[in-house]
Parts: C-alpha cells; sequence; structure tokens
C-alpha cells in the first residue's frame, strides 16, 4: 500500500530532508551479524533500516563446468520470502528475485573475493559454493543488503575437506580464503532526486535505480533497473558517490568479519 | 486487578459477555491479547483486527480503478469498493481517500460511499486495536497532537492515519508512541508534555507552519 | 530407522547429556517481521524458525475461497542452508507439503474462522536451521506470530515430539535420535482443553509406552506454555516498565 505522496515528498526534499529524516546520500541504520546460522559453511544477516537479508553458504561437491575443468563454482539464488512483504507471493522465482540474485551475484563473482581455481580438488572434482539469499523483511534496497550479508557470510566461511573420497564438515574447518572487499551501492531516481538507499515507501515513487558494486580501486558490476533512466553526468556522479559511500560500507564488512 | 491475558487464557470464573472473549462451561476465555480489569469487568484488546461497522471512517488507496467501481486498499481482512457513479470527481490509482462504510456485503467486500480524495501528506498505519486510544475520550488525545504539531490529521478506524503538514516527524512520533504504549497509564500527559517540549510554536498553529525546531 | 552402532542412552542420560524427559533450551522472540501481521523468532535446541502471519485478506485464488468462513493456508519451509549436512534442494518437498498441511490444520481447531467468511489467512513458517524437530518448533513459534497477529483463537497451541530409544521413552528428539530411535510422535496439543490437534507417529510403541510419551509432552507443555505466553506478554511489560 502506498504511504508517501509525491508532494509530501517533494516539500521534505526542498528542506533537504527525506521521509526518514535522513538527506539524500544517507543510509539508514546498518547492522551486519556474521555466523547467525551454525549448520550452514558460512552465514551473515544484514539490516539496512527494516529490510532483512540473510545469506547462508553451503560448500558441496561437484563435477566441474566443462570449459572451466580446474576452476570451482559459485551458484546464487534468491528467496524473496512470501513472509517478508505482502507483495511478495509463493511460487517460482519472479523477475524481480532473479535480477536481485543475479545482480549480487555479478559483484561477488567479478569482486576477485573467490579464487575460484583454488576450489579445484581434484580432477573432475571441485567444490561448489552454494550462496542463498532469503530476504526475511522488505523495506526497500534489498541489492545492497544482499551484497552486504553475502560478502560477510562468503568471507567467514568455513570450507569442508575431502579426505578418503568424503567430505568432512568438522570443527577443525578452514576460513575460506578471500580477497577484496566488495559492497554496492544503490541509488533511487525519485521526483528528479537522486536518493541513496531508497526505502520501501520511496521505491513506491522511484522511477530509476542504479546500484554500483565496487572494491577500494574498482567497479565489479553495475545494473540500471526500472522505467526512467539517468543522465551520463548523473551517472558519473553517482559512482563517485558510490566510491565515496562503500568506505563506510566496508568498514561495516571489515568490523563483522572481524578484520 | 488489571492483568494482560493471551487466547485461551481463563477471563472470568463466571459468564462475562464480553467482545473479544468467548464462554465455555460456564467460564469466560480470552481470544485476543487483552487487558482484563477483575473488578470492572472490562476487557481491553492489545491486539485486535478491524471489523467494519457502519457509518465509520476510514482510510484507504485506490488500488484499481475500473469501468464502475473502484477498488480500496484498506489495510484489513476485507478491500474496500466504490460504485463509481457515487464518486463526486474521479479518483486515480493510488490516490488516498478517506471514505465512510456503507455496509459489508455477503462476498467479504466493504462497500463504501462519500469518497474524498486527500491531496498531498503521508500515511501511516497502526494496529486497529489501537485506534480508540489514538483518538482518545471525546477525542482529546488526537486533538493534543494536532495542537501541538500544526499537523492535520484524520484517523480511519480501520488504522490508517493520514498526516499532513506542521511537524509532521513529530506527529509520527507521537502516533507510533501511543500504540506502543496504548495500555500504559498516563499516556495522556506523556503524550502531552511531548508534543509541547518539541513543539515549533506554542501559539496556535498555522495552517502550514515550517518544519523542524529550528 | 534402528541402529545399534550408535547408543542414544547410557546411564538415563542421552547423548547430548539431557534427561530422558528434558526438552532443549528455548527462546522466542516477538515480532522479528516488521511487515506482517504478526510474526516470531524461536530457537529450539539448534533449531532456528521465523514464523509469519498475514491475513485474513482476499482468498486468491478465488476458487479456495470458502463463503461461510477463512481458510488457513501454511507454508512450511526448509532454507537450503538449514541443515548441518549437504546443501538442501530449494522449493517444496512431499514433506514440507505434509508438514504444511498438517499445521494448517492445527490453527483450523482453534481460529475464529467464520468471523471472515470469503478470506485467506497465511501462515509461513521458515526453518532457517534445522535439528530434529522442526515442526514441533515451527507450531509453537507460529501460535505466537498468530496471537501478535490480533485473529482471534479459542487456544494458544503448542507442540513438541516424543518418542522411544530402546525400552526408554524420550522427550523433544533431536536429528539424531529423530534418526535413530525406534518411535517418534509429534504432537500439537490445545493447552486449554488438553486436545490433540495433531498427532503422527511411526516406529513401534506398546500402548503403555504411548501413554507414557503422551503424559511426557503433556508435562512439557506446561513449560512450553509458559514460554509462549511470556514471549506475547513481554512487549507490553516492557513499555510499562519504562515507567515504573
Amino acid at each position: 500500500m502506498r504511504t508517501l505522496t509525491s508532494e509530501f515528498l517533494r516539500e521534505r526534499m526542498a528542506k533537504g530532508v527525506r521521509n526518514s529524516k535522513r538527506d539524500a546520500m544517507s543510509y539508514r541504520g546498518i547492522t551486519l551479524t556474521t555466523g547467525t546460522m551454525p549448520n550452514a559453511e558460512g552465514s551473515a544477516e544484514a539490516v539496512i533500516g527494516s529490510t532483512k537479508v540473510l545469506a547462508g553458504i553451503k560448500v558441496a561437491l561437484a563435477e566441474p563446468m566443462q570449459d572451466t575443468p580446474e576452476e570451482g563454482n559459485l551458484t546464487t539464488s534468491a528467496e524473496l520470502l512470501p513472509m517478508a512483504s505482502e507483495n511478495y507471493d509463493i511460487g517460482p522465482p519472479t523477475p524481480e528475485g532473479v535480477e536481485f540474485a543475479r545482480v549480487v551475484d555479478r559483484g561477488i563473482r567479478h569482486g576477485g573475493i573467490l579464487d575460484m581455481s583454488k576450489l579445484f580438488i581434484e580432477e573432475g572434482k571441485v567444490w561448489n559454493v552454494f550462496l542463498d539469499l532469503y530476504v526475511i523483511n522488505y523495506d526497500g534496497n534489498l541489492f545492497d543488503a544482499g551484497t552486504l550479508a553475502s560478502m560477510a557470510a562468503i568471507a567467514t566461511t568455513r570450507m569442508p575437506r575431502y579426505e578418503d573420497e568424503k567430505v568432512v564438515r568438522d570443527e577443525s574447518m578452514k576460513r575460506l580464503e578471500t580477497g577484496n572487499i566488495i559492497t554496492s551501492c544503490t541509488f533511487g531516481k525519485v521526483l528528479d532526486e537522486l536518493l541513496l538507499d531508497p526505502d520501501g515507501a520511496e521505491e513506491e515513487l522511484m522511477k530509476a535505480r542504479l546500484t554500483v558494486a565496487n572494491s577500494e580501486d574498482a567497479i565489479h558490476a553495475m545494473q540500471k533497473g526500472l522505467g526512467g533512466s539517468f543522465s551520463v553526468k548523473e551517472i558519473d556522479s553517482l559512482i563517485d558517490a558510490a566510491f565515496e559511500k562503500s568506505k563506510e560500507l566496508r568498514g561495516i564488512v571489515k568490523r563483522s568479519i572481524g578484520d | 486487578m488489571k492483568r494482560i491475558v493471551v487466547p485461551g487464557d481463563l477471563v472470568d470464573e463466571k459468564p462475562v459477555h464480553l467482545m473479544d472473549a468467548f464462554i465455555e462451561g460456564n467460564k469466560t476465555y480470552a481470544t485476543v491479547i487483552s487487558v482484563y480489569d477483575d473488578d470492572k469487568k472490562t476487557l481491553i484488546p492489545l491486539e485486535g483486527l478491524w471489523y467494519p461497522r457502519k457509518d465509520e471512517i476510514v482510510i484507504g488507496v485506490i488500488e484499481e480503478a475500473k469501468l464502475n467501481t473502484y477498488t480500496v486498499q484498506l489495510n484489513a481482512p476485507y478491500k474496500g469498493i466504490i460504485i463509481s457513479k457515487y464518486a463526486e470527481s474521479s479518483m486515480a490509482n493510488g490516490d488516498m481517500i478517506e471514505a465512510s462504510v456503507k455496509e459489508l456485503d455477503k462476498t467479504g467486500t466493504v462497500v463504501l460511499s462519500r469518497p474524498r480524495v486527500l491531496n498531498g501528506g503521508k500515511l501511516l498505519r497502526i494496529r486497529p486495536a489501537k485506534v480508540h486510544r489514538l483518538l482518545g475520550r471525546s477525542n482529546t488525545m488526537l486533538r493534543q497532537i494536532t495542537d501541538g504539531t500544526g499537523t492535520m490529521i484524520k484517523v480511519g478506524m480501520n488504522g490508517v492515519i493520514w498526516l499532513r503538514g506542521g511537524d509532521t516527524d513529530l506527529a509520527t512520533d507521537a502516533v507510533m508512541r501511543i500504540q506502543d504504549e496504548a495500555h500504559v497509564a498516563g499516556l495522556t500527559d506523556r503524550i502531552g508534555s511531548m508534543v509541547k517540549a518539541q513543539a515549533p510554536k506554542p501559539q496556535p498553529a498555522p495552517p502550514h507552519p515550517e518544519e523542524g525546531s529550528e | 530407522m534402528k541402529n545399534n552402532d550408535i547408543k542414544l542412552i547410557s546411564n538415563g542420560k542421552r547423548l547430548d547429556g539431557r534427561a530422558p524427559n528434558e526438552m532443549r533450551s528455548m527462546k522466542i522472540v516477538p515480532n522479528v517481521v516488521k511487515n506482517s501481521g504478526g510474526s516470531a523468532y524461536m530457537e529450539w535446541g539448534k533449531n532456528k524458525i521465523i514464523a509469519a502471519v498475514y491475513g485474513p485478506g482476499e482468498a486468491l485464488p478465488r476458487h479456495t475461497a470458502n463463503p461461510d468462513r477463512a481458510v488457513i493456508k501454511c507454508r512450511y519451509m526448509m532454507a537450503p542452508f538449514s541443515s548441518s549436512e549437504e546443501h538442501g534442494r530449494v522449493g517444496m518437498n512431499r514433506r514440507a507439503i505434509e508438514i504444511s498441511k498438517v499445521t494448517a490444520e492445527v490453527f483450523e481447531n482453534i481460529v475464529l474462522l467464520d468471523q471472515f467468511p470469503g478470506t485467506e489467512i497465511n501462515i509461513y513458517i521458515e526453518v532457517l536451521q534445522s535439528d530434529g524437530g522442526t515442526r514441533a518448533a515451527g507450531i509453537t513459534c507460529a501460535s505466537v506470530a498468530m496471537a501478535l497477529s490480533g485473529i482471534p483463537m479459542k487456544d494458544l497451541p503448542y507442540a513438541v515430539s516424543v518418542g522411544k530409544v530402546g525400552e526408554d521413552v524420550i522427550l523433544d528428539l533431536d536429528k539424531l535420535e529423530d534418526n535413530y530411535s525406534d518411535a517418534d510422535v509429534p504432537l500439537a496439543i490445545l493447552p486449554r482443553t488438553d486436545s490433540v490437534a495433531l498427532l503422527q507417529m511411526d516406529g513401534e510403541m506398546t500402548k503403555k509406552q504411548f501413554n507414557d510419551a503422551m503424559a511426557m509432552a503433556m508435562e512439557a507443555g506446561k513449560t512450553i506454555s509458559k514460554l509462549q505466553k511470556d514471549a506475547l506478554r513481554s512487549q507490553y511489560i516492557e513499555q510499562e516498565q519504562k515507567y515504573r
């Protein structure tokens, strides 16, 4: 149910504040907690405002892909749980859910986090890292919450061992080696204003969306969404904003993974 | 003595006819989380759903404008419907409206009449069981907030609240605080001092005062 | 499944040190899913579960509606990362469909369905981590979520499983016990009337063992019911205590 009118939002933004008392380039409160689900090889829960996303990692024995015989795999899926919003239904993944999983996957996959060659075990045997995203409560900006949860879950994943033709999961599993830290920043175009971290009420009025996933020095994934568009100049400024804001997010990731 | 009861809890050893309770074997049991006053024999629900009653005011959002009808989201078990010919002006999807309940028809739809579009502002959704507390006896609680914040507030009995103008942040905080503390004694005074302490101007509020206290 | 290699009870203690009639530790946190009508998070041993309730609302598709009363729909699902073993398959399997059905039926006993003709009530139970007894934990948690949603009910159901190892009747089976016990009996009870709203059983038990198991479940129910009621009252009491 729509709860904001454009008149209301316009009046607010004329005064430099949004609905939730923050300015255009601020996040809502963020918490990131790792190890919430110890049965999983890695897990993390990201909360941005009232948006709550859980990432769980399971690592399984698999056959390599034909084109990469000496590399492991990453498989990312997302569930927009019907409990998370009155607008989510039971059923096969929606285009919205698939886009969410794929955008998070691209940032993680191309961000130099996982060295796929290290997931190689022996000829014909590799590790497959399953990354499952669970949206528990929706209040906008799933992408940034999903990327935070995924990044923290992967960085705290403990790898099973392959011994005597069996997968062993025990107390002495070692942490998966990871490289870069990737985070994403999502911006919405709402009434011609550019807003970082749109909440659910703002997304109802959002015309266009841009997600930038980056490490400290490079962009690794981008996604422009919805029916509206951005000027080249706007995109240029949003990339700058993403690099700036990601410092904050990387700090949150580092603290949560104990770095 | 007052105590919190939950569904299935014994409310009274004797049969007492109460909303939100049922009688079995000559005893009375609760059906929703409520506060029971053993002396006054009153059961005040803390949670509950909205049941439409004739002539009640509700607030909702137009979901779909069809050829002869509008459907309305009401934040309730029931969908609202407005017969287009009874609407004075045409309405669009997403419009916030105020209307009164005509009847609950057999298909579980609330037939609404006298719709009026609410321009601008924003909506809050609160738990319907708290609406009476938000209004207060003869609307005293609500008047405290509107006077202290300069915000225009309309309350739908279905738990949807519309706010516009004035210090909407303070008004929002006050409404949400009433939802959380509805059952705690002394609420009227607490809300009174909350809106007075932070109110931007002590004089009668202008129709659209500046927001913020600085 | 009988297994003589694993001794589930020795010297009156179970593998995790519990006595036969001892439950695992439990915790219930109310209101964890803001968008829902009512919700709760429950930890029951190593099980971690979220239950949320939406509705009553328009029953969809329309042919599922009953013109005389509300219908209850339940979806119980295990997360693919919930097990300590392999990655689980995403989506509903036959087991999940059955659990969803019997869970919905528990609530049909006590929800005042005739007050909401033509509507549906949705119960969503997500098992985030599993260690045996997830259906019991799911029902216990959903019961709290349902009460918080304000949907009127005549009772507050709880659930627990009982079973048998060798000749010993045991309470609240964990995953290992569930896999290797001689009998497993998940139960849901309506505590106001001590009626049985869910009963399943597999394995082998004498009638006396079953009766003993049932008595053990009812005794445990006092603890579970209290935990549920405390969770329901906690938020109101916290608000009151701010001003004491």
